[in-house]
């Protein structure tokens, strides 16, 4: 509410009613402090991570639920313990790395950082997702001569859907709103997620209360929405790693 | 002759023999493990191994040469007045944590598995606070914050009790609690969504034989729900465990570490070393931050565990995702039935 005020207004009363709703903060934040820009990384990279942590991580799921092979197991736990560290663990290492890859100022270095980073929440959930479909039902897709991949991405996948869209709407929130990696890898200011830009902003703009409030709600706003949309799906992945 | 065979048959047919072959040899489940590992190693796990052995070499983020120190980072972390003393915040965060969100979110779960109507309304908007970035949650803050302009000590001073308006980032006495404050505001939600599961998932019957019995509300919290709760307990616990250990952004933006670094915490302190290179410092006290934390958890979980078979109560079972909506349903639909107003 504050974004619609005027300086002198907020001053004078942080708590009272703007006298007219005054949309040029927004306007002023939007374009004028690269907000756009910002925007948009934070989106592609998002969708990006998205799409890996899906992809990837559910095919991993799949064969850790369903198959049996040698290791499986301690390979699992391998994974499951990567629930427990905390990122200043990998940042060091990670910055070396993606310097030597040449990938430092790169959108995909962020991409690439999440996804490893979500990659045992989304193989612990989806392995537990797939677990429960009956062993009848891969039978029955075997005798209709379906591979393991078809068996997968034909049956599996299609009944997995609210599972997955849990799992998305969780890692893009978690992408979107990552902060500490991306301030170690990102220095270019068109390569900025939100997080960073927002701070960027602040520090430029201390003084200008009612332009810097504009600010974090064009951060928030979007995650609001995403919430209010998809709620159950976002509330059901926090729950889904907790009874498990 | 078995090419000649292999020719006359379907591309489908070949591709069914490949499968048929990589299942003997068993290759199947690893080829789909193997993206997934790929990332996992070299974005995750590479660079967690990898901070423990650069701990032991003097390592510049640009210098690929590298010199064998031993233990030097160690000793000189470990005789670090600041580290101790970001650790020490780190610890306090703790047992605010364990204390303060998953206290106010066990409470708002219990009340909210009473209410009938508009649980899922309550639980959006008490959870909203949890959804925004560190980043963001910060700023919120600093602006509640502000000396001047900022809403606590306006509405203090509106109130009239502008004497208890303070510098609350400013004051090295109060500023760790105020970043508290914040940590606590983003992440009670957690808690509470996730008793909220867990209190759905007690059996009703339960309750119902305890209010035959005249059980009273105290009673029933902590001689029944809290017992049956366990489980969740330890995961809640466990949460506040990471991130309180972990806690970053929000004391970042709002402090920095400071006033004289007295909020300074671990995540900062690295972020020190790391951003200006020092990358054998900052893997070394990663390392140790990521040892207590690994130890911390594994410890905490292994006594629950052991508390648990001690008692002779089955081993946790694994509820998980759809059995959680399943039971959610079902007593949506038990409650409707018992509901004397859905009875038509």
């Amino acid at each position: 509410m504050t974004s619609f005020k005027s300086n002198k207004e907020i001053r004078e009363s942080a708590l009272g009613f703007p006298a007219r709703i005054r949309f040029e903060n927004y306007v002023g934040a939007w374009t004028g402090a690269h907000f756009d820009r910002y925007f948009v990384n934070s989106v592609i990279i998002g969708v990006l991570t998205v799409a890996i942590v899906l992809t990837v991580g559910s095919l991993a799921a799949f064969a850790f639920a369903r198959m049996r092979f040698a290791g499986n197991r301690v390979i699992f736990f391998i994974i499951f313990i990567g629930l427990t560290f905390p990122v200043t663990a990998r940042i060091g290492p990670l910055l070396t790395l993606m310097y030597k890859l040449g990938l430092v100022d790169s959108r995909w270095a962020l991409v690439f950082a999440y996804a490893a980073g979500s990659m045992p929440f989304s193989i612990l959930m989806m392995r537990s997702f797939f677990r429960q479909f009956p062993e009848e039902l891969e039978q029955a897709a075997r005798i209709d001569g379906c591979s393991s991949l078809q068996f997968f991405l034909q049956v599996l996948l299609p009944l997995s859907t609210p599972a997955l869209v849990t799992l998305g709407i969780f890692t893009f929130m978690g992408a979107w709103n990552e902060f500490m990696i991306a301030l170690l890898l990102i220095s270019k200011n068109a390569l900025r997620t939100l997080p960073l830009g927002l701070m960027a902003f602040q520090s430029e703009y201390t003084t200008d209360f009612a332009l810097s409030i504009a600010g974090i709600n064009i951060t928030a706003i979007p995650v609001i929405l995403i919430y209010v949309l998809f709620q159950r799906s976002f509330i059901e992945g926090i729950t889904a790693g907790a009874l498990k | 002759m078995s090419v000649g065979t292999q020719e006359r048959k379907s591309l489908a047919g070949l591709s069914a023999a490949f499968q048929s072959l990589g299942r003997r040899l068993n290759v199947v489940p690893y080829l789909f493990i193997l993206p997934a590992l790929v990332i996992y190693g070299l974005f995750n796990l590479g660079p967690v191994l990898g901070s423990m052995v650069l701990s032991f070499f003097k390592w510049e983020l640009l210098s690929p040469t590298s010199e064998f120190v031993g233990l030097k980072h160690y000793s000189y972390i470990l005789r670090d007045k600041l580290f101790w003393n970001a650790l020490s915040h780190n610890i306090i965060f703790l047992s605010l944590a364990v204390i303060v969100p998953v206290g106010i979110g066990l409470f708002l779960a219990v009340f909210m598995a009473e209410i009938a109507k508009g649980r899922t309304v309550y639980r959006s908007l008490l959870f909203l606070p949890a959804i925004f970035s560190g980043v963001v949650i910060a700023y919120v803050w600093k602006w509640i914050y502000h000396p001047f302009s900022g809403i606590l000590n306006q509405t203090l001073d509106v109130v009239g009790l502008d004497f208890l308006a303070l510098s609350w980032l400013g004051n090295p006495r109060v500023a760790l609690y105020s970043t508290f404050a914040a940590y606590a505001w983003a992440s009670y939600g957690y808690s509470m969504v996730i008793f909220l599961a867990g209190l759905q998932g007690i059996d009703r019957e339960i309750y119902d034989a305890a209010i035959v019995d005249g059980v009273n509300f105290l009673q029933k919290m902590f001689l029944i729900t809290v017992p049956l709760l366990r489980d969740v307990f330890t995961f809640v616990i466990t949460l506040r465990i990471l991130t309180a250990m972990g806690v970053f952004s929000v004391i970042f933006i709002l402090t920095g570490g400071g006033p004289y670094y007295a909020t300074d915490v671990i995540g900062v302190y690295i972020y020190r070393m790391i951003g200006n290179y020092e990358m054998g410092w900052g893997s070394a006290a990663a390392t140790i931050n990521a040892i207590i934390i690994v130890t911390m958890s594994a410890l905490f979980m292994r006594l629950r565990e052991r508390e648990h078979r001690r008692e002779g109560t089955q081993k946790a079972e694994i509820v998980d995702l759809l059995s959680v909506i399943d039971r959610r349903e079902y007593h949506h639909r038990i409650s409707g039935s018992v509901d004397p107003g859905d009875v038509v």
